[in-house]
């Protein structure tokens, strides 16, 4: 029971970092159709940030995440503004944006192999390593740490979309571009909005997991993998989802590694197995879309 | 030789909403039908079932003796069943004559690799180029439809849905978006076409256009078939009148 | 084309690895191998609108398939062609079948998780696959008495390459390839047209899934080698960059993007040594944002 506990805690934080990217692709999703893989390179950027201020340059945590974050959320507006935009503005198909995007993937990822040496970076952990005790949970301040903030973002994300006209007007235009366009909602400025958002939700995942992972230009197609995944199983429809999504394939993900009879390198298999599943027979997710 | 489309008891309903109640009209070989009414009376609605984007919730809809309620619309443009968009929705990498030709779709055999595959696919062409020029793009058959006009691109609709040799068209508001000459152009394609046996069901909102082409019009108000009959005794029906209040100075 | 016009390539082709030191030829070789699978994947991608990032694991499952019937199940050679075939049919149609009764973009998440997970099986299986390592030190067994290697086995990949131009030129230009096109420009049109539009995608999925297929059961015996990176998402985003920046849609553009691409590193390693991969995303971007019917494009509007 103990054992199971414990693995809870590092599923639930695990489930969170999945939860975060879900997110990362719901918010660029939703109001523009474009599914953006670049999400997990955003994070991956933002790791090597972290390493790069709070390691190097030995800056404090607060600051240094701030920073990150920050930086990202221009990087995700500019990646817009050069590759999505034009073809939107153009009326190019939805596929379009989303292959550039796959081309800004791989630009993103060599840019990084070329400025930083090929070997994992280390990021600092914003507490000492140590453990927290709350009753019979137990489990690593980074991974409380974890838990926290993505409960604090997505109780954002909900109020966000829920109760401030912002939000609201995402969710117009994703129901009908061009309606919410002709009720005065600026298009463009949603899905600038919408990117920027997406990026800073991914390198905030991308800063959250580095500690444990360390920086290395590889992490990002496992982590846009996993994120997507998690959105899939949850359903697109709602931030709820993402969250959902996110805990319910982390858990899979640790149990199969724990308790099943199989070589634990399989374990990567199985948010590929779910996503298959997930696509082929119920693609809708586990939620039901909003009407 | 019964009707060659009949449709019968056909009801939809979308949520809430019963968008087509009970229905029922029939259509003769070379005839030319038409199916008016207000907005929200469930042409649309009845044009897509009877196309097979819908499916009905209940009642029947015989096509040649078949019954075709509940087919793809694949299957449906197979058994001789061709339609237009309102909404012009052409091939966009291919040429006029391309277009034309995926209309022919259902009457390529399918063999691919045989000596007869080049004969069949020449012969396609030359039909697919007749019917360009009868519907008056020839100039432009190999140009790509980008550079159509919405008239045009009209025009190309009806060559694409003619080159399936089907035995009923559907228009869908052929008349929508088009100058007054636009139109005419159109009605007289339409007329030749029900001169050649083939049946026609058109939809359409603009009366102008569809009273004096259509042999027979259907007049729905509310989902429900209100009017059936030539178009002077539907023009002066009092059911019409009163459903078009408004629009009734326009008849 | 004329069939003279065949003949000479072909003969043009495989003369030129009697002109070539080895080194060369070695990346001849694998050059006609990229064309071959850019060729398959314009049909797919370029003429039929699927995007798929199964290519190379269809790819690998030949290449492995074969070499894995061949040596650790001891089949002769013709069976194990013909099972490892079958076995990228077989699944080529379970992925397809339910996915392209979904919209669009449905095809290529299942395919990309099929090629991740493809990665994790070579890797984790052991002695059947060889793990990380791979298989290595096999030969091709004799055909006929004789073993075929050197610029005879070129020979081989340029019949290869040939064959899979010539079958989907001739689809191209059939009812088939204009179905395709159809499918991919206006789906709903398509089907009020009469095509069956799953059955269409379901169909040239299998069939340039097949034809991977077919390429990697040549390329087993090129290195005599297989390994899991070569078959992994790095090279299926690679053939996709190709048949856009060369021009989707056209045999041409997926040769000329093939060439390009693949001889690009070579050109430009002193440049950027191994980071060519920088200027492929930079190309594909802008490819899609500035000429997005490709180098072939480009070409048209000059010679018009």
């Amino acid at each position: 029971m103990q054992d199971f506990l414990e693995l809870a805690v590092s599923a639930t934080a695990s489930g969170c970092i999945y939860g975060l990217m879900a997110l990362a692709y719901l918010l660029m999703i939703r109001p523009t159709g474009i599914i953006n893989f670049a999400v997990g390179e955003w994070a991956m950027v933002a790791a090597f940030g972290g390493h790069l201020l709070l390691s190097r340059w030995e800056w404090p945590y607060a600051a240094g995440m701030a920073v990150v974050i920050l930086f990202m959320a221009i990087l995700g507006s500019t990646t817009e503004r050069i590759a999505v935009r034009p073809l939107v503005e153009r009326g190019a198909p939805l596929l379009a944006p989303i292959l550039a995007l796959l081309g800004v993937l791989v630009v993103t990822r060599e840019v990084i192999s070329v400025s930083f040496p090929p070997d994992p970076m280390p990021v600092p952990f914003p507490f000492d390593i140590g453990r927290l005790e709350l009753g019979p949970v137990g489990g690593s301040y980074q991974s409380f740490f974890i838990i926290t903030v993505t409960a604090l973002v997505f109780i954002g994300a909900w109020l966000f979309f829920e109760k401030t006209l912002w939000g609201k007007s995402f969710e117009a235009v994703a129901l009908n571009r061009r309606a919410a366009a002709l009720m005065g909602i600026n298009l463009s400025r949603v899905t600038t909005l919408s990117f920027a958002g997406g990026a800073a939700v991914a390198g905030l995942a991308g800063l959250l997991v580095s500690p444990n992972v360390s920086a290395h230009y590889l992490m990002g197609v496992p982590l846009a993998i996993q994120g997507f995944t998690a959105l899939v199983i949850g359903g697109v429809g709602r931030v709820e989802g993402a969250i959902l999504g996110g805990l319910v394939l982390a858990f899979a993900e640790q149990l199969t590694a724990r308790y099943a009879p199989i070589p634990s390198g399989f374990a990567q298999g199985v948010p590929l197995v779910f996503l298959m599943i997930f696509l082929l027979v119920r693609p809708t997710g586990l939620l039901k879309v909003r009407a | 030789m019964g009707p060659l489309l009949q449709v019968s008891r056909v009801t939809k309903r979308f949520g809430g909403l019963t968008a087509v109640s009970k229905l029922a009209f029939e259509l003769r070989r070379g005839e030319i039908l038409g199916v008016i009414g207000p907005n929200g009376a469930g042409k649309s609605t009845t044009f897509n079932i009877i196309a097979g984007t819908y499916a009905a919730d209940e009642g029947e809809i015989r096509f040649d003796g078949e019954s075709i309620a509940g087919m793809p619309p694949h299957q449906i443009a197979r058994r001789g069943v061709m339609r237009t968009f309102q909404h012009n929705r052409p091939f966009e990498g291919m040429s006029v004559l391309e277009n034309v030709l995926v209309g022919a779709h259902t009457r390529f055999g399918r063999n691919l690799f045989s000596r007869s595959a080049a004969a069949e696919e020449r012969e396609q062409r030359a039909q697919a180029e007749r019917l360009v020029e009868f519907v008056g793009l020839g100039e432009l058959r190999t140009a790509n439809v980008d550079r159509l006009s919405f008239g045009q691109g009209r025009l190309l609709e009806i060559a694409r849905a003619l080159a399936g040799a089907p035995k009923l068209i559907l228009f869908d508001e052929p008349a929508a978006g088009l100058t007054r000459a636009e139109a005419e152009r159109i009605a007289t394609v339409i007329r030749g076409i029900a001169e050649r046996g083939i049946a026609v069901l058109l939809i359409e909102h603009d009366m102008h256009f569809l009273l004096p082409l259509a042999h027979r019009v259907v007049v729905l108000n509310f989902g429900a078939k209100i009017a059936e009959g030539t178009s002077d005794e539907v023009r002066s029906h009092p059911a019409v009148l009163d459903a078009y209040l408004g629009h009734a100075a326009a008849v | 084309m004329r069939v003279v016009a065949w003949v000479a390539a072909f003969v043009a082709l495989a003369a030129l690895p009697f002109f070539l030191g080895s080194y060369h030829n070695d990346v001849y070789r694998k050059l006609l191998l990229w064309v071959t699978l850019a060729l398959g994947y314009n049909f797919l991608f370029g003429i039929c609108g699927q995007v798929a990032f199964s290519h190379f694991a269809f790819y690998g499952i030949g290449a492995y398939g074969v070499v894995i019937l061949l040596f650790q199940v001891g089949l002769p050679l013709p069976i194990a062609i013909l099972l490892a075939l079958l076995i990228c049919v077989i699944l080529a149609l379970i992925v397809a079948i339910p996915a392209t009764r979904l919209e669009g973009f449905y095809l290529a998440l299942v395919t990309l998780a099929l090629a991740q997970l493809f990665i994790v099986l070579l890797n984790e299986g052991g002695t059947v696959t060889g793990g990380a390592g791979g298989i290595a030190n096999y030969r091709l067994p004799p055909i006929f008495g004789t073993r075929i290697s050197g610029p005879a086995y070129t020979l081989v990949i340029v019949a290869l390459l040939m064959l899979t131009l010539a079958l989907l030129w001739r689809l191209d230009r059939s009812w088939f390839g204009r179905a395709c096109r159809a499918v991919r420009d206006n789906p709903e049109a398509a089907a009020a047209m009469g095509v069956d539009v799953a059955r269409t995608k379901v169909i040239a999925f299998t069939l340039t899934s097949a034809l991977a297929g077919m390429a990697g059961m040549v390329y087993a015996f090129v290195d005599n080698t297989v390994n899991p990176p070569i078959f992994g998402l790095e090279n299926a985003f690679l053939i996709l960059f190709m048949v856009i920046v060369g021009g989707a849609g056209r045999h041409a553009g997926a040769i000329i993007g093939a060439v390009l691409l693949f001889l690009l590193p070579f050109w430009l390693s002193p440049v950027v040594g191994h980071h060519h991969q920088l200027i492929f995303g930079a190309l594909v971007v802008a490819a899609i944002l500035l000429w997005p019917k490709g180098l072939v494009g480009i070409w048209d509007r000059f010679s018009r």
